[in-house]
């Protein structure tokens, strides 16, 4: 058993180095969730490795002969990242806001039950799939490209191609009722119906909009007798366009 | 000396193009002699550098803690063995498994140290320990290949890494400047 784990440690030190195939590295790195001694000495020779690659560092001296990065580079990133940051509206971040989205997300299932329009059908299905993969769910909430609108009483959030409503602080609807989301396709001068939730005791509700967010432009919640409306019953409690 | 990445990096998630410049500023040169050395041609190293920054923006929370050069280092080598594999003439050579970015590299002990100083730790190196072990990191070929294409036996390549590293983690030790 020595000889074979004196191989398998210089077997660690090539994996650290990030030179073996990928069989040969699955089988080491399977043999380092369970070995202490081979964990260890992958700890101790990673860095190394990783030093090994800063000795490349190109040199900013162009006396030394050394090659430089073409200043037209960092001329092109900085064009594209200056652009997209003008285009991200200021994220908000809140410190519970983690926490949030993990119970708002297990909520999600059962808050937007009730369906009202049955030509939805097909998208509320593939809606209904997003919204059972919690962690997309997350992911999207949390993603640095997120777009989030405030609204009153919580935000909506653009993300990824999908529209989600996340309220924190959405009053109960009055008894028999319940909010209606409406989403207004581009181009359009009508608003479509979409989906009726009520928020939980604390005023919670997330909601996965079964529309393609690039193709919507405004999203509107009203209340609505339970069951939904074909068209709005009342003056809409938000309105937001989308830009 | 390594600019706070971590707090860049918390700018950089706000959108803060200005946090992203000074991250560009402080690492370009890294990255882009890292795939330079890799791929041996300015053009194919500038757009891994442009590639390597562009995930950064617009993925900042995939590097979490640790050494932030270290990392950036691991994404930049991933990325130029892509290149590398996409150019692979030879399907038959196996190109190496891409080393794991989400490891995060609590070890900060080297956050401190500088090319000139890797160098000539690397200087130290037999040259038969510093020979196998440049040429897996940025030649691209794993230590089978290696082996086969010095004609040297697989086990001895693969104890002389292992020797290499060790001394050069001894070595980098006393480089540090704290
Ligand atoms: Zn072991």
């Amino acid at each position: 058993m020595n000889a074979s784990h004196d191989a398998m440690l210089d077997d660690v030190a090539v994996y650290a180095l990030g030179t073996m195939n990928a069989a040969d590295a699955a089988r080491v790195q399977e043999h380092l969730r369970t070995c202490a001694e081979c964990r260890a000495e992958y700890e101790a020779l990673a860095p190394s490795a990783s030093a090994v690659g800063l000795s490349a560092e190109a040199c900013a001296n162009a006396e030394t002969g050394a090659v430089t990065v073409s200043p037209l580079l960092k001329a092109r990133l900085m064009r594209e990242v200056r652009r997209d940051a003008a285009s991200s509206p200021v994220v908000a971040r809140g410190g519970s806001w983690g926490t949030y989205l993990v119970a708002a997300a297990c909520l999600a299932v059962a808050v937007w039950t009730s369906f009202v329009n049955i030509s939805l059908n097909h998208q509320l299905h593939g809606a209904q799939a997003t919204l059972a993969a919690t962690q997309t769910t997350i992911a999207d909430l949390t993603s640095a490209h997120a777009q989030r609108f405030a609204v009153n009483g919580g935000e909506i959030v653009r993300v990824h191609g999908r529209i989600y409503l996340a309220m924190h602080d959405m009053p109960q609807p009055p008894r028999g009722k319940v909010y209606q989301a409406w989403t207004l396709p581009k181009g359009a001068k009508t608003m479509r119906p979409s989906l009726t939730f009520v928020p939980d005791a604390h005023g919670t509700a997330l909601v996965a909009l079964p529309v393609n967010a690039a193709l919507t432009s405004a999203v509107a919640v009203s209340v609505e007798p339970a069951g939904g409306s074909k068209q709005p019953t009342s003056k809409p409690v938000l309105v937001e366009q989308l830009g | 000396m390594e600019l706070d990445a971590e707090d860049l990096i918390a700018r950089i998630r706000a959108r803060d193009a200005d946090a992203f410049e000074a991250l560009y500023d402080a690492h370009h040169r890294l990255v882009y002699g890292v795939a330079m050395r890799m791929l041996g041609d300015a053009a194919a190293a500038e757009d891994v550098t442009q590639s390597v920054f562009l995930k950064v923006w617009s993925s900042p929370d995939l590097f979490r803690s640790g050494n932030f050069s270290a990392w950036i280092v691991r994404v930049t080598r991933n990325r130029a063995l892509d290149v590398l594999r996409s150019r692979n003439s030879h399907p038959e050579v196996e190109l190496p498994e891409a080393l794991p970015e989400s490891d995060a590299l609590e070890d900060v002990a080297f956050a401190n140290l500088d090319a000139t100083a890797v160098r000539a730790a690397l200087e130290t190196l037999p040259p038969e320990q510093r020979a196998p072990i440049e040429l897996g990191f940025f030649g691209g070929i794993t230590h089978d290949e290696i082996a086969r294409r010095t004609g040297i036996p697989l086990g001895t390549i693969k104890t002389r890494i292992r020797m290499g590293l060790r001394k050069l983690r001894a070595t980098l030790e006393g480089a540090v400047t704290v």
